[in-house]
C-alpha cells in the first residue's frame, strides 16, 4: 500500500529525514517510535503534504501512485488520512459544515453523489456513536473550546467520517488520560479492517498496549535503525532510547 | 492637478442654476461663503489620514436629476419587502410613486417635503447636530443639498418591519454626482430597524456625498443597517451624525462591498446617561479600492457604553482604513467602552491602516481596543486540505468564518442572507460589479 524510499527531507535547509524506508501492506499496524526530535512527526507531516517541508530526495508510492505529486486534498481523497498531534482549531468553521465540505469531496472522488443533509446527519450520529464521542458536536467550531481528550476523540471520529486506507496517528496519545486514551485506542481498533492500515507515531509505550502494532520502527536522527515485533516496544519500556541511540551513533 | 479652489468653483458651478434648497434663502450666500473657503481634506489631515480624494475628482460630474425607475428592478433584490414601509431616492431626489407607507402613525417622507409639511418637526432637528470640524464634502452638503429621506417615529411606537431607505443612481449618459441629506427621528419609547441600501445601476462614474443624522429619544431602540454596494466606478462620502438621549440604545451594522472610493464617517454622540451604542461593520475591497471608516464616538454623560467592531477582508492592491476616536467627556465616570479591528490580507499587495484613538478625560473609566491584521492561518488551511477539503474552498470557509460573528449580528433574516450571498458570492471569486447590481438576486429570475 505505501512504499517509502529513502525519503529524505528538509526544513530552512537543515536536514530532517535522512533516508527513511518503510513499507506498509493493507491490514498492517506499523508503530513508529523515537526519542524527541528524531524526525517521527516530520515523517508525518511529509507524508500529508505539508509544504513548509522540502522533500529533497527519495520516492513515496501510495496505491501506486507517486504520492508527492499530489495537494494533500488530492493524498486525503486518495486515502491518507493524519491525525494531528495538535488538532488546530478553527472559530467560525462548524464541525458539521467542516465534515460535509470533507466528505463531499471524498464521495465525488470515488464517484458517489454527495449526501443529503438527512442522510448525512445520520452518518455522523453513527460514526460518533461508533468511536464514544460523546460531546455534542451541532453549532460548535472545530476543535474551539475541546478539551485535549475531546480534541483526539475528534480526529478519530474524523478518521471514522472519511474511513481512509492508511491512517497516521501522530501522538495520538499525548496529553491523554487512561480513560481517554482508552476510548481513542477504542476507536482505531474497531475501524480497523484486513484492507486498511495503520502508522502509529508515539514516544511511549503506553499507547501499544491498546493499539497492538504487528511492526515496530525505531527512527532516530532521521532514520529508521531498527525495526522489530511488538517484543521491542517492551525492550524499549526497560532500557530507553539509549543502547539503540549508541548503536547508530556508531553506524552513522 | 487641479488645485482645490477649482473644485470649489466646479461643483458651486453645478448648482448655478438650481432653487429649491433645504436651507432658507437667507442663509444661503453664509454657506456659499463658507464652502468656497473649504478645503478638500488630504493625507495630511488628522481624521483624514491615508485618504487620497484624486479618484474622485479625477471625473466630471453632472448633477443627478429626478428619473423614474422600474417597480420590477426594486422588487428583484432578495431582501426587498414589497409590504414594508419605504423611501426610495434616485440619483438624491425622493421618489413618491416607489415610497411606500404602511404605518400610519409615522412620518415616511423626503427632507424636501418634512420642511414643508412639517416645520416643526423639522427645523428641530434640521442642522442640529453640530460639526466642529468641517471639510470641503460637510460644506458641499450643507450648501447645496436639496433632498432626502426624513423618518419620525413618534414616542411609544414601535414598527416591527424594517424601514429601507433604497437609494439608486441611475444615469443614460455621463458621471453622476448626487448628495442627500436624510433625517431620522426616534421618538421616546419606540424601536425601530432601518435598512439603507445604496446601489447604482450606471455604468458611468458616480459621486454621491450624503448625509443621514439620527435622532435617538429617550429609551429609544434603534437598529441602522446600511449597505454600501454601488460598484467599482462610485465614490461615497456618507456623514451619519448621531445623537442619542437617556437609556437609548443605536445598534448600527455597515457593509462596504465595493466602491472605488468610500469614506464613511460616524459621529456618535451619547448626549446623555445609560445610553448605550453598538457600532459593526464590514468592508471587502478588491482591486484598487479605497474604503475608509472614520468613527467617533462621544461619551459626554456618565454611564454610557459603546462597543465598537470592524473587519475587513481587503484583497488585491485595495486600501482599508479604520480609525476608531472615543472621547470620554470630563466627568463622564463609569463610560464603557470596547473596540475591536481586525483585517485579513489577501494578498501581499493589500494593506490596512488600523488607528484606535483614545481621549479620555475621566478617571473611573473601562476603554479597551485591539487590532489585528493578518493573513488566513496557514495551520489551519492545511488541517482542512489533510482532510479532502480543497485549498480555494477552505480559503473561502476560513474567511467568511472570519466575518461570521457580524453577520450573525443582523437581525433581519432576508438582508443577512442577501449579505452573506453576496460575500461568498465575492469569496467564490464572481465579479464583484455585478455582485452589487441589484438585478443579480438569489431570487431573481
Amino acid at each position: 500500500m505505501l512504499s517509502i524510499q529513502n525519503l529524505k527531507a528538509e526544513i530552512e535547509g537543515k536536514e530532517i529525514l535522512k533516508g527513511i524506508n518503510l513499507e506498509v501492506k493493507p491490514g498492517e499496524v506499523h508503530a513508529i517510535m523515537g526519542p524527541n526530535g528524531s524526525g517521527k512527526s516530520t515523517l508525518a507531516s511529509v507524508l500529508a503534504g505539508r509544504d513548509i517541508f522540502k522533500v529533497t530526495g527519495g520516492k513515496v508510492i501510495f496505491k501506486g501512485k507517486n504520492l508527492l505529486e499530489l495537494s494533500p486534498e488530492e493524498r486525503s481523497r486518495e486515502g491518507i488520512f493524519l491525525a494531528f498531534q495538535y488538532p488546530v482549531e478553527i472559530p467560525g468553521v462548524s464541525i458539521t459544515n467542516f465534515m460535509r465540505a470533507a466528505l463531499d469531496q471524498h464521495r465525488i472522488h470515488r464517484g458517489l453523489e454527495p449526501m443529503n443533509a438527512s442522510e448525512f446527519l445520520r452518518y455522523m450520529k453513527e460514526k460518533k456513536a461508533l468511536v464514544e464521542l460523546d460531546a455534542k458536536l451541532e453549532g460548535r467550531s472545530v476543535n474551539v473550546g475541546f478539551s485535549g481528550g475531546e480534541k483526539k476523540k475528534n480526529e478519530v471520529f474524523q478518521m471514522a467520517m472519511l474511513e481512509p486506507d492508511l491512517a497516521i496517528l501522530d501522538e495520538t496519545d499525548s496529553g491523554l488520560d487512561i480513560d481517554a486514551l482508552k476510548v481513542v485506542a477504542n476507536g482505531v481498533n474497531k475501524l480497523k479492517t484486513k484492507d486498511n492500515a495503520t502508522i502509529v507515531i508515539t514516544h511511549y509505550q503506553r499507547l501499544l498496549d491498546y493499539i497492538v502494532p504487528d511492526i515496530i520502527h525505531v527512527l532516530y536522527n532521521g532514520r529508521i535503525v531498527k525495526t522489530g515485533g511488538k517484543e521491542l516496544a517492551l525492550e524499549l519500556e526497560k532500557h530507553g532510547y539509549d543502547e539503540i541511540k549508541k548503536q547508530a551513533d556508531k553506524m552513522f | 492637478m487641479k488645485d482645490t479652489k477649482n473644485e470649489n468653483i466646479i461643483f458651486a458651478d453645478l448648482y448655478k442654476n438650481e432653487t429649491d434648497f433645504l436651507i432658507k434663502e437667507t442663509e444661503k450666500k453664509k454657506y456659499v461663503e463658507e464652502f468656497l473657503k473649504s478645503k478638500i481634506p488630504d493625507g495630511k489631515k488628522e481624521n483624514w489620514r491615508k485618504f487620497n480624494s484624486k479618484p474622485i475628482f479625477r471625473h466630471k460630474y453632472k448633477l443627478g436629476k429626478k428619473a423614474e425607475l422600474d417597480f420590477n428592478t426594486i422588487k428583484s433584490m432578495s431582501f426587498f419587502n414589497p409590504d414594508a414601509n419605504r423611501i426610495v431616492l434616485i440619483n438624491g431626489f425622493f421618489n413618491e410613486k416607489l415610497s411606500f407607507r404602511k404605518n400610519e402613525e409615522i412620518i415616511l417622507t423626503s427632507t424636501k417635503k418634512a420642511k414643508i409639511e412639517y416645520p416643526e418637526i423639522f427645523y428641530s432637528h434640521f442642522r442640529k447636530i453640530k460639526n466642529n470640524d468641517k471639510t470641503f464634502f460637510d460644506a458641499l452638503n450643507e450648501s447645496f443639498s436639496q433632498d432626502g429621506a426624513f423618518i419620525f417615529v413618534p414616542d411609544n411606537i414601535s414598527v416591527k418591519e424594517p424601514i429601507h431607505i433604497l437609494h439608486f443612481i441611475i444615469s443614460s449618459n455621463g458621471n453622476i454626482f448626487s448628495q442627500t441629506e436624510n433625517i431620522i427621528i426616534a421618538g421616546k419609547n419606540s424601536s425601530l430597524k432601518i435598512i439603507h441600501s445604496y446601489h447604482s445601476l450606471s455604468r458611468d462614474f458616480s459621486f454621491n456625498n450624503g448625509r443621514t443624522d439620527i435622532f435617538a429619544g429617550k429609551n429609544s431602540a434603534t437598529e441602522y443597517y446600511i449597505f454600501e454596494g454601488e460598484g467599482d466606478t462610485a465614490a461615497h462620502i456618507n456623514n451619519i451624525n448621531t445623537e442619542q438621549e437617556k437609556n437609548s440604545y443605536l445598534k448600527s451594522n455597515i457593509v462596504t462591498f465595493c466602491g472605488s472610493t468610500v469614506r464613511n464617517n460616524f459621529k456618535i454622540k451619547l448626549n446623555e446617561e445609560h445610553a448605550k451604542t453598538e457600532i459593526e461593520g464590514i468592508y471587502m475591497p478588491d482591486k484598487e479600492q479605497y474604503i475608509d471608516n472614520f468613527v467617533e464616538i462621544s461619551h459626554l454623560k456618565s454611564n454610557c457604553e459603546s462597543k465598537q467592531l470592524f473587519k475587513g477582508v481587503i484583497d488585491n492592491r485595495a486600501i482599508s482604513v479604520f480609525t476608531g476616536k472615543v472621547y470620554v467627556a470630563p466627568g463622564a465616570q463609569k463610560t464603557n467602552s470596547e473596540q475591536s479591528n481586525k483585517n485579513l490580507l489577501l494578498t501581499d499587495y493589500a494593506k490596512a491602516y488600523s488607528r484606535p484613538q483614545l481621549e479620555i478625560y475621566a478617571d473611573d473609566v473601562a476603554c479597551s481596543h485591539g487590532s489585528t491584521t493578518g493573513q488566513l492561518d496557514d495551520e489551519a488551511l492545511f488541517y482542512m486540505r489533510t482532510r479532502g477539503i480543497p485549498e480555494k474552498q477552505a480559503k473561502t470557509m476560513l474567511t467568511s468564518a472570519f466575518l461570521k460573528d457580524i453577520i450573525e449580528n443582523i437581525s433581519t433574516e432576508s438582508y443577512k442572507d442577501y449579505v452573506n450571498f453576496l460575500i461568498n458570492g465575492r469569496l467564490k471569486g464572481q465579479n464583484p460589479e455585478t455582485l452589487c447590481s441589484v438585478k443579480l438576486c438569489p431570487s431573481c429570475t
